[in-house]
């Protein structure tokens, strides 16, 4: 037996006590068997792979995992009103959620919905994915057990933001490593509209993995909103993927803001399916310490008078590094497309990194496509300026890289992540002056 | 106020001022003219503080403490302010955020309460019409997309936000209209005052004929070359600088 094969089979080991949901049900127990097949062939990617030559796996390979049962762990209490689901360790915390039920819409966990059977999720479970998925997204789907749904049906609108909140902890056992799965799907029938805050957090200096992945079904003239804002333990390995489908008219914005976890890597997926269609792209990164920040996205323009548009920022201090790997793909038929990629970095130390690949492919002949890359330092220009104006080196920088990230900010309509953003990023200077920025 | 002993300095290790002596005391109006390249912005940005430059001989003494190891912020907080030849563009940041930050900055730095919120409104509104500028330029982004003239006018903005002690103006008058100037003009004259003292950078006499000033002195080549009252501005118009040259020549 080779090492590789050693490995996957020690990570399968790992598995055998995994808690998953729904084996009851005869499709999903297909799905997962599937799903576990194709695992055991290709195992977890490594550097050799081209999508992931950039991350190095070497510390997640090299804990021992274990899954946790759920926890104690108390979150604060909800503001009213605000529909919120609470997943500890990747389960569902039904005493810590608040669920406001309205006609039309279902907001439940994963176990739930997959026995709802009037959501018919067998249509849904996987239908995002990629023919060829790596082994983090096979995994989680034979092994997950935890998870939100969403489910609009035809016309409705979540009248308030959705929240779902992912907590993660450590082991006791502390030779053990926790590991969470958790699988989201958002189906949105015609005409519906709703917004989704997804945050996921952990106590800083824990160390964990969750391998999380987001699936959205985007019917007809449907507006979507996806948040994920990411603040995991500095010590945490997130792996995640937003996959997301897009029929006619349809409105999809993902918002991606990474500031916490050691690695994070993130695929974000978008199939534009039907004419008329729009998805957004937000991303911003903070990285700090040694984090790691990977994140992959691919918009595949595959008809018609569709659009996108998309923004990633990165900042990186001190060994901190970012990959971003843009693509774009548009394909022959997909006329009339229009779509616009930038991606910034601002480097605020000789030791960070940044990589940028954007990729374009283009086979229509009458698009629209820019797109841009840069990696800067903060203008020592504009440093002085502000200097020559009493302001210290320190509050001119913090002033200068919150300008820098608000660019991105800025582009989101949620209010409360926009304050709370510029709380963590901005610090106190910004927090005094966020009315006049 | 300010007292420069031959003061040499470079720009990234390049000699650019070879010997400058300048007495400023409070209450004067000093003009300092010269041709393209003599270190006209050199002086003014080596008394702000700009990294890069740096003395290599002599000494600059603010209010009577050599203020060589201070950094810009800490000059701008002693009460010196440079109004810049060529303005910053800060995308993402408003004039009225980065005023608000200088002035609790300053006042920060001196010991002082924080500017109130009303305060400091009341306060922005009566200098911008001192320079006559628009409300909603005070929430753009610093000179972002501003023309030549309101880079210009908001340098004076600024200047008169801040209240500085020393205030150095490096072409402030450069591609102003008539218009323009005068307001340039009536925000620097605003500011005068017996504790005060102003350095005026410019290449025009026109300027002189709105902020009079006590001394002129000719920048050459990294040196003090001439000094004189208002009526040298009127000989350098009419003459340009090359008379002064020949006298040079003559002399050794
Ligand atoms: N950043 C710089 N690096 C090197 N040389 C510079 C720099 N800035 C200015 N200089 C040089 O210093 C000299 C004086 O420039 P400056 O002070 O801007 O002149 P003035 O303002 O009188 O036109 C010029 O020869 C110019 O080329
Ligand atoms: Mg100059």
């Amino acid at each position: 037996m080779n090492i590789a094969a050693d490995q996957n089979q020690s990570w399968l080991e790992q598995h055998t006590h995994a808690p998953v949901v729904g084996q009851e049900l005869e499709w999903l127990k297909n799905l997962r068997a599937e799903a576990l097949a194709q695992f055991k062939q290709s195992g977890l990617p490594g550097i050799r792979d081209e999508q992931w030559r950039h991350t190095n796996l070497r510390a997640l390979k090299s804990n021992l995992y274990a899954h946790s049962h759920g926890s104690s762990t108390k979150v604060s209490a909800t503001p009213n009103s605000t529909t919120r689901l609470v997943f500890v360790n990747g389960h569902f915390a039904p005493e810590q959620s608040s669920l406001h039920e309205s006609d039309g819409i279902t907001v439940t966990d994963l176990e739930q919905g997959c026995r709802d059977q009037s959501l018919h999720l067998q249509d849904h479970f996987s239908s995002t994915l990629p023919t060829q998925q790596h082994g983090f997204t096979t995994l989680n789907t034979a092994y997950c057990h935890g998870g939100y749904v969403i489910y609009l049906r035809s016309g409705t609108q979540a009248a308030s933001v959705l929240e779902m909140l992912f907590i993660n902890t450590a082991q006791d056992d502390d030779s053990l490593t926790n590991i969470s799965h958790t699988r989201n799907l958002v189906v949105a029938e015609a005409n519906t509209r709703c917004r989704i805050i997804e945050r996921h957090q952990g106590e800083d200096g824990s160390v964990y993995l969750h391998n999380t992945i987001t699936e959205i079904i985007a019917g007809e003239n449907a507006h979507i909103d996806h948040y994920k804002i990411q603040q995991d333990s500095s010590e945490a390995f997130h792996i995640g993927g937003v996959f997301i489908e897009q029929a006619a008219n349809a409105h999809v914005k993902s918002h991606n803001i990474s500031l916490g976890g050691l690695l994070t890597r993130n695929d974000i997926c978008c199939n534009l399916n039907g004419e008329g269609g729009h998805i957004e792209m937000n991303g911003l990164v903070f990285g700090k310490g040694r984090q790691h920040v990977d994140n992959h996205t691919q918009v595949n323009h595959l008809v018609p008078h569709c659009s996108s548009d998309e923004h990633y920022k990165c900042i990186l201090d001190d060994h901190s590094r970012s990959v971003f790997r843009g693509r774009i793909v548009v394909a022959e038929d997909a006329q009339l497309t229009s779509a616009d990629q930038q991606n910034n970095n601002l480097l605020l130390s000789a030791n960070s990194e940044a990589d940028s690949k954007p990729q374009l492919e283009i086979y229509a002949d009458d698009v629209k496509c820019s797109h841009g890359a840069t990696v800067g330092q903060l203008d020592p220009k504009s440093l002085f300026y502000l200097q020559s104006r009493g302001i210290d080196q320190q509050s001119a920088s913090e002033l200068l890289t919150f300008a820098f990230a608000n660019q991105v900010i800025d582009r989101l309509e949620a209010e409360c992540v926009r304050e709370d953003l510029t709380k963590l990023i901005g610090g106190a200077l910004l927090h005094e002056l966020e009315d006049l920025l | 106020m300010l007292s420069i002993k031959n003061l040499h300095a470079s720009v990234f290790d390049t000699p650019i001022l070879n010997g400058i002596d300048l007495q400023v005391n409070a209450g004067e109006v000093h003009a300092i003219m010269g041709p393209n390249g003599s270190g006209k912005s050199t002086l003014a940005n080596v008394i702000a503080g700009r990294p890069g430059y740096e003395i290599t001989a002599g000494s600059v003494e603010y209010l009577g403490q050599d203020i060589a190891g201070l950094e810009a912020d800490e000059r701008a907080c002693e009460g010196i302010f440079l109004a810049f030849q060529y303005p910053v563009e800060i995308p993402g940041v408003s004039n009225m955020a980065m005023l608000k930050a200088a002035i609790n900055s300053i006042r920060k730095y001196r010991g002082e309460a924080e500017i109130t919120a009303a305060d400091f409104l009341k306060l922005i509104r009566n200098k911008a019409e001192l320079v006559e500028m628009k409300q909603e330029f005070l929430k753009r982004s610093v000179n972002e997309g501003f023309s030549g003239g309101e880079k210009k006018r908001n340098e004076i903005l600024q200047m008169a936000m801040l209240e500085p002690k020393l205030a150095l103006l490096d072409e402030t008058d450069s591609g102003l209209d008539i218009d323009a100037l005068k307001i340039v003009a009536q925000g620097v004259n605003a500011l005068r005052g017996e504790d005060r003292a102003i350095v005026l950078v410019t290449h025009y006499q026109r300027l002189l004929d709105y902020i009079v000033p006590d001394f002129v002195h000719v920048l050459s080549a990294g040196k003090i070359v001439k000094s004189g009252d208002k009526s040298l501005a009127l000989k350098l118009e009419q003459e340009g600088y090359s008379w002064i040259e020949d006298e040079l020549q003559q002399a050794s």
